[in-house]
């Protein structure tokens, strides 16, 4: 959540600049966005008209650029490789951070050859210094390195620009959240509710043993026997095999 | 006396002030209480009214610095400190001061010591009023109140109410700033209520969750130690509950396009979803279930070594009911059914 607050100022002057600007030189706009070390988001720059206009121009490649930071990966990135302009090393940097994001998406855990076959990493050192630089120190990604697993689990991954049809199954999840915690809710009062019948149960037992003492208490010192008023259940067997105690 | 301000400052309380003020007063009844009970059992039973109250006030000015002639509430004084920026005026700590019943005056000599001392620990703090207990300010109060002007020319004042109204909801805490009205044809000072906000440092945060989580200390029952427990529970998940469908509501409305897209909202909505299912996954089950097995487990061999010291004491008790006579007949054996 703090990234969005770190990027909101970027992404207004981004804004600002390329309303004011049509054409050609939007591409350094463009250039200038998508090699900006801290910004992620780019939904609202692809929003702009000035940008949709260049759509079928020959400076179409430029949208078509952010349109691949926006919602691409790096594969994209390697099997459009013609078409699009050449990409200076921040901006490469910055593909692979929000590849890293994208894989997150569909799973909590990652493994290692996965992410290196995306990414087009030889080693896990690289992988992993990769990971740590430029992920979880830029604070897009939170999560552990689970090396002798192999795997990179993801507790927590900043959000990329939603695609429309994202937005359905988004609903869908924060519906199913709903419908789970409300049976939790009410399976919690079960809980509560047999806490205090079980006590109350346990209370009348016990009461009802105590009243079977006293009874019994009262029926001894009615009959003058020597003080054995140890209460016992089986009060009735004493009776029997003890008689001689009478004095 | 008790509309409410136009000065449009906001005051900003910090739980520290209520608790101490809470602290003094009860801190003063209870160092009361038995002076006064065993001064009255000592007189003799033709002690008339007037004694009671004389020696009762004499041995309340010896025991408790600051409280009235009134027996069962007495009426403790001191000094809020804070800052003041702007409009806004928070109020941190407070201190103790001595009252002076006679001249309705706070001791000016102990005020500005205590003053200095906190000044060097707290550079920033001013003094920006006084605090009280009781249920409504009273005229005797603005004596005071006026006697603080020359250190703040517009000072506070915290009103607790000692109290305790269970249907109460809020808390019993009223702040007052004096302002100049125009009665008969007189201007005059009065006290009129604003209203105030509670706002905590994380250390406060601490100590308040701590005083809300008090349990009874002996346990009660295990039910209602469970039943505490899970009440707590069903509150933090209802809260979350709700917060969920106010999300789920204005993506439907952004969906259906009442609302205009936006997209950092979504871009955090869709980051925090991404952390679901957070239960579901096999290394969670593996140790929930792990833990489950080692509470029952220790569950039931707590109830067998309970079972077994119950079955001694039985043993223990038939042995010496029926120690007594050897041998009679099976002896206590036929008993045992």
């Amino acid at each position: 959540m703090d990234i969005e607050q770190k990027q909101e100022e970027l992404i207004d002057h981004f804004v600002k600049q390329a309303s004011s600007l049509t054409g050609s030189a939007l591409s350094s706009v463009v250039a200038d966005a998508t090699s900006h070390p801290s910004l992620f988001a780019f939904s609202e720059i692809l929003a702009l008209p000035n940008l949709l206009q260049l759509e079928g121009t020959e400076n179409a490649v430029y949208l078509d650029v952010l349109r691949l930071f926006a919602h691409g990966t790096w594969s994209d990135y390697k099997s459009n490789a013609g078409r699009l302009p050449q990409l200076v090393p921040d901006q490469a940097l910055k593909l692979r951070q929000l590849t890293v994001l994208t894989l997150a998406e569909t799973n909590k855990i990652l493994p290692y050859d996965q992410l290196m076959q995306e990414l087009d990493v030889a080693n896990v050192r690289e992988l992993e210094d990769f990971l740590i630089n430029e992920c979880m120190y830029a604070g897009i990604v939170r999560g552990k390195l689970d090396q002798l697993r192999k795997c990179f689990e993801v507790q927590f991954a900043a959000g990329r620009d939603p695609r429309p049809e994202q937005l359905g199954s988004m609903i869908q999840t924060l519906s199913n959240w709903l419908v789970t915690s409300d049976n939790l809710l009410i399976s919690i009062q079960e809980k509560m509710s047999w806490a205090d019948k079980m006590t109350e149960l346990n209370k009348q037992h016990k009461k009802e043993i105590e009243d079977k003492v006293e009874d019994v208490k009262r029926a001894y010192s009615m009959k003058k026997f020597h003080p054995v008023s140890r209460p016992t259940v089986t009060s009735g067997g004493m009776r029997r095999s003890t008689p001689n105690l009478v004095e | 006396m008790a509309e409410s301000s136009s000065s449009g400052l906001t005051f900003k309380l910090h739980p520290l002030v209520m608790v101490n003020i809470s602290d003094h007063y009860s801190r003063v009844k209870s160092q009361m209480n038995p002076p006064i009970a065993a001064h009255n059992a000592t007189a003799t039973t033709t002690a008339t009214n007037n004694n009671n109250n004389n020696g009762a006030e004499a041995v309340e000015t010896a025991s408790s610095s600051s409280s009235s002639s009134s027996a069962s509430s007495p009426r403790v004084f001191g000094c809020v400190i804070g800052v003041q920026r702007g409009r806004t005026v928070e109020i941190f700590n407070s201190f103790e001061l001595l009252y002076d019943p006679e001249t309705h005056s706070l001791e000016r000599g102990f005020l500005e010591k205590k003053q200095e001392l906190y000044k060097k620990v707290f550079p920033h703090f001013y003094i920006l009023g006084w605090y009280s207990t009781g249920s409504d300010a009273q005229e005797s109060d603005m004596t005071i109140h006026k006697a603080l002007m020359d250190i703040n020319e517009s000072p506070v004042y915290v009103l607790l109410n000692p109290v305790i109204n269970p249907a109460q909801k809020d808390l019993p805490i009223t702040i007052y700033e004096s302002e100049l009205h125009v009665i008969d044809g007189v201007p005059q000072l009065i006290f009129v209520s604003s209203s105030y906000t509670i706002e905590t440092v994380e250390a406060e945060r601490i100590s308040v969750d701590h005083v809300a989580h008090l349990k009874p200390s002996d346990g009660g029952s295990a039910a209602t130690q469970l039943a505490a427990h899970l009440t707590g529970i069903h509150s933090a998940i209802k809260m979350l509950n709700s917060r969920i469908r106010v999300l789920h509501h204005y993506l439907l409305a952004m969906q259906k396009g009442e609302i205009p897209c936006e997209n950092s909202l979504l871009r955090q909505v869709s980051s925090l979803l991404r952390r679901l299912p957070a239960v579901e996954s096999g290394k969670f089950q593996d140790d929930f279930l792990m833990e489950y097995n080692d509470t029952l487990l220790i569950t039931y061999l707590a109830v067998l070594t309970n079972c077994s010291s119950t079955m001694n004491e039985l043993v223990d008790k038939f042995n010496t009911a029926y120690d007594r006579h050897s041998r009679r007949g099976g002896g206590g054996r036929t008993a045992f059914f």
